[in-house]
């Protein structure tokens, strides 16, 4: 049985960081958050999942996806910016459909799109940092 | 309708490649579907073309710069379209074959198409901007197509030369553009045309704009002195170099000149240019061609003489030069692109290109050898194929330019034109007489170990027949194709009229000369082979590589005396230098407009926190190791992060305090890699130089801050912000700036994380960062 800061962190706080970061994704067009900030608790999750399990659980469950992620993100970013074009309006022109659920109005919109580019990259990007460096220790690294 | 034409084609490259064709023996033939298709479209395009209706689509991308993504279909982009997309379609079914198999034809097959949007955006591209970014796109694919083979050093090294060379002609080209659209007030192309000759020609800057977009177009299209990338990209997967380094991509460089030839026809500039440049290549690559044995090297030289030759056509701005392009462009792309498909199926069936040891080809791959002959007399120009049309309209120029009066030319280019003829038809037959019909090879000869299938050849059978009925059908389509390709090349109406048999004409004669000559180079052949290899060579490759290895050289020394080589002093440089200057701009208006408000009591937070910062600044200083700095260093983060919180800044407060815990993880896991030992006592002089830069580079920040506070340097533009959020269907100011007001910006800084990513991800996987576990075996061993 591991120490209990460690399943803590396993079975909380992980789970409480990635719904903050869904929440942060979305609201942040109107609230404090955005692409930027949950891909960094995303991160921040992966971070505690390596603590609690090790660098080599975490490299298994994603390693592999991390870089088509980052592709993944800059192709959506990219693709956001020309609907703007397809519209025949300009590049990064704002487009927002409105989608009407019962009373609950839900905007989407392009830029929301583009930050789920920017989240993916950002989040892939510190992720995989993260696991390269805590790789170390059992490939010569300190011991 | 273009539009949907190039999404298409970019689409299907990945689109096979998920579906992984590799497994699928007739995989070609699915991947012709889509070129096919596009080459159905264009050919319908050509009746309206030709009555003077294009397609023209116009977008706007961005209106500040100008910069549109317009197309535009007129003649001589029709003509190349056909080309990419018609030879697209053949490629496209010979490399399914061609890689048989093969894990990685998906990959090829997403590049080829990649290749294929772009060109043929870059020749329907109707804005000199747009045609830039496919212009980079071609260079691009062909990069990753000549590098395919990443275990081959040959390949990789190729694939660098023919990037750098034609990436910095594309430089050069861009700075041309700009030029032309300050010149000219636009940057569409055929608002370009359509403005008088004279208001560029005439302008201040037209020479040096002219010399850069001469550059672009010369390094693409391989001429000399830069021919040396050419030869180096046949590295490439067969198919690629069929498609992209004979066919279509190195007639980049021809597209432009054609398609600018109007407003610049008249300049002496380019028609020297062109002329001396175009004919120099002409004859250097038809004589280093005979020194080759690599099928595929003879066909590389010949076709940088070819390029030499439509670049040396483009200078003269007559009907029947025009018409000697157009024609050359069509019928080199119908036999050397097949030429290259043969050396690829010979390679393929007996394990070698080496034409020494090659012979009785036709008899054991009889369809292949009937391929290479119908393409192999196209190109030595032999009657009645298209390839001797092409060389009657050539002589025809020169003899038109005697004719006009400028003798002297005229027959120094007949001279030169009946030289290379000769050795086109010398190392036409050589090909065929070799590798084909002779019975014994000098050396080994290589066996058919691997018979082609009669699909794998049917391509190229196909490229050839249409090449060869192509003159017989002259009437029929020489208005529609030609006509109106030469027309936008001439800036006038064109009306060709091609005939494979004019009679015994003086050009008819000559050509039989040049038959003639080439034959006595063939039955001399070792002879003059040993003579050439004898004859100096100018080492275009040489003189790159040097200039490469002094670049490195170059960037060695500065790091080495810029940054020095301690890491506190690499920091430490760029940090005073912007201390240096900065604090100099500063200190000019600094103190008169400093606007502080002495009488302001600070609050309990104004005063606490940045005590709290300054504590856990001298922390950093004293600490002894290096986890307990790493932890100060973090408790600094925390503190402006609290300052942040207190000024009602959340968004930055969230992000501060992420990346302040994210950095200091990292911290901790870099140092972590670093062996362990306690801080080094560091000399007293060191000490103080560091105490004097951290001083510098804080009085710096601060008066950066209170300028910045004070003195606003510009119209703020943060109400535009607040004023416009609601309208952007945001309440987060600071998310709709980073999403939707500078998107672009984000966007850059997206792909620059992509790309430090991947740099990080190879120097954490480089053997420099693993040094320590062989070493310490070593150390092991050693003690025992």
């Amino acid at each position: 049985m591991p120490e209990l800061y460690l399943v803590l962190i396993d079975r909380i706080l992980t789970p409480v960081l990635l719904m903050l970061a869904v929440i942060f994704l979305l609201a942040g067009h109107n609230a404090p958050g955005g692409g930027f900030i949950a891909g960094l608790v995303v991160a921040t999750a992966f971070l505690m999942q390596i603590m609690a399990r090790g660098d080599g659980f975490v490299r298994r469950l994603i390693g592999p996806y991390l870089q088509p992620l980052m592709g993944a993100g800059l192709l959506i970013a990219v693709l956001s910016a020309l609907v703007g074009i397809g519209n025949y309006a300009l590049f990064f022109e704002g487009v927002w459909w409105k989608l009407s659920l019962g009373d609950f109005v839900l905007e989407l919109g392009t830029p929301t799109l583009f930050d789920i580019g920017v989240f993916l990259v950002v989040s892939a990007f510190v992720t995989s940092y993260l696991l390269e460096l805590s790789r170390p220790a059992k490939e010569g690294g300190r011991k | 309708m273009l539009t949907p034409f190039l999404v298409l084609l970019a689409l299907t490259g990945p689109a096979l490649w998920l579906l992984r064709v590799h497994r699928w023996q007739h995989a070609g033939w699915l991947a012709a579907v889509t070129p096919a298709v596009v080459t159905g479209w264009l050919l319908a395009q050509l009746g309206p073309a030709a009555q003077g209706s294009f397609v023209t689509e116009q977008r706007v991308w961005s209106e500040a710069f100008g910069l549109a993504l317009d197309l535009r279909l007129d003649g001589l982009g029709l003509f190349f379209g056909l080309i990419v997309a018609g030879m697209g379609t053949a490629i496209a079914v010979y490399a399914g074959y061609y890689f048989e198999k093969s894990a990685r034809l998906g990959y090829f097959y997403a590049l080829l198409f990649l290749f294929m949007t772009s060109m043929l955006g870059l020749v329907s591209a109707d804005n000199l901007l747009a045609l830039f970014v496919f212009w980079e796109g071609t260079s691009i694919t062909s990069y990753l197509l000549i590098s395919f083979k990443l275990t081959d050093k040959n390949a990789l090294e190729g694939a660098r030369r023919a990037l750098v060379v034609t990436g910095m002609g594309a430089l050069a080209m861009l700075g041309s553009f700009v030029l032309l659209g300050q010149m000219a007030g636009t940057y569409s192309i055929s608002g370009l045309l359509a403005l008088p000759a004279a208001t560029l020609t005439q302008h201040a800057l037209f020479t040096p704009m002219l010399v850069l977009v001469l550059l672009g177009a010369f390094t693409k299209s391989a001429q000399f002195p830069f021919h040396f990338w050419l030869p180096g990209a046949m590295a490439a997967p067969t198919p690629a170099s069929a498609y992209l380094h004979s066919a279509t991509m190195v007639k980049a460089g021809v597209y432009l000149l054609a398609r600018l030839h109007p407003a610049f026809a008249e300049s002496p500039l380019w028609f020297w240019a062109l002329l001396v440049v175009g004919g120099l290549t002409m004859l250097v690559g038809a004589v280093i061609a005979l020194r080759h044995y690599d099928l595929k090297a003879i066909l590389a030289y010949a076709t940088v003489s070819q390029l030499g030759v439509l670049v040396m056509l483009l200078a003269f701005n007559t009907k029947v030069a025009v018409t000697a392009a157009v024609v050359g462009i069509l019928a080199h792309a119908l036999y050397k692109g097949p030429l290259f498909m043969v050396a690829g199926i010979v390679d393929h069936a007996t394990g070698t290109r080496d034409i020494r040891k090659l012979a009785g080809l036709a008899r054991s791959l009889p369809l292949v050898g009937a391929a290479a002959i119908l393409a192999g007399i196209s190109m030595a120009g032999i009657i009645p194929t298209f390839g001797f049309v092409a060389k009657e309209l050539l002589l025809e120029n020169f003899f038109a330019l005697i004719e006009a009066g400028h003798s002297q030319l005229g027959w120094a280019g007949l001279v030169a034109v009946v030289i290379t003829g000769a050795l086109f038809v010398a190392y036409s037959l050589i090909l065929l007489w070799e590798a084909f019909l002779r019975r014994n090879s000098p050396l080994k000869q290589a066996t058919v170990h691997h018979a082609p299938s009669t699909a794998f050849v049917l391509p190229v059978l196909a490229l050839t027949v249409v090449g060869a009925l192509i003159p017989f059908f002259f009437s029929s389509i020489e208005g529609a194709l030609f006509g109106s390709a030469g027309s936008a090349i001439l800036g006038a109406a064109l009306e060709p009229h091609l005939a494979l048999w004019h009679g015994w004409t003086p050009i008819f004669l000559t050509s039989l000369l040049a038959i003639g000559l080439g034959a006595v180079i063939f039955t001399q052949r070792e002879r003059i082979r040993k003579l050439f290899t004898k004859a100096p060579e100018f080492k275009g490759q040489a003189v790159f590589d040097g200039a490469v290895d002094a670049l490195y050289s170059l960037a060695r020394w500065s790091t080495r005396t810029v940054q020095g080589s301690s890491f506190p002093t690499q920091i430490g440089v760029p940090l005073m230098a912007a201390a240096g200057f900065v604090g100099y701009a500063l200190s000019r208006d600094f103190i008169a407009d400093l606007r502080v408000d002495w009488d302001a009591i600070p609050t309990f937070y104004e005063v606490v926190l940045p005590l709290l910062a300054v504590v856990a600044a001298l922390a950093i200083a004293r600490a002894q190791s290096r986890l307990s700095a790493i932890i100060s260093l973090g408790l600094v983060g925390s503190v402006v992060m609290l300052i942040y919180v207190f000024f009602s800044a959340p968004d930055l407060a969230l992000t501060q305090f992420l990346v302040e815990v994210l950095t200091l993880v990292l911290l901790v896991l870099v140092f972590y890699r670093i062996p362990y030992h306690a801080y080094p006592k560091q000399p007293k002089h060191r000490s103080f130089k560091y105490l004097l830069i951290s001083c510098a580079v804080g009085v710096w920040g601060f008066g950066m801050a209170l300028l910045a506070a004070g003195k606003p340097l510009a119209q703020t533009i943060s109400s535009y912000f607040s004023l416009n959020a609601t309208a952007a269907h945001g309440g987060n100011i600071v998310n709709v700036i980073l999403v939707d007001f500078r998107g672009f910006d984000t966007l850059g800084e997206i792909s620059v994380m992509v790309v430090a990513a991947l740099g990080g991800y190879a120097l954490l996987r480089s053997s420099r960062m693993r040094p320590l576990a062989p070493k310490k075996k070593r150390k092991e061993r050693r003690n025992a």
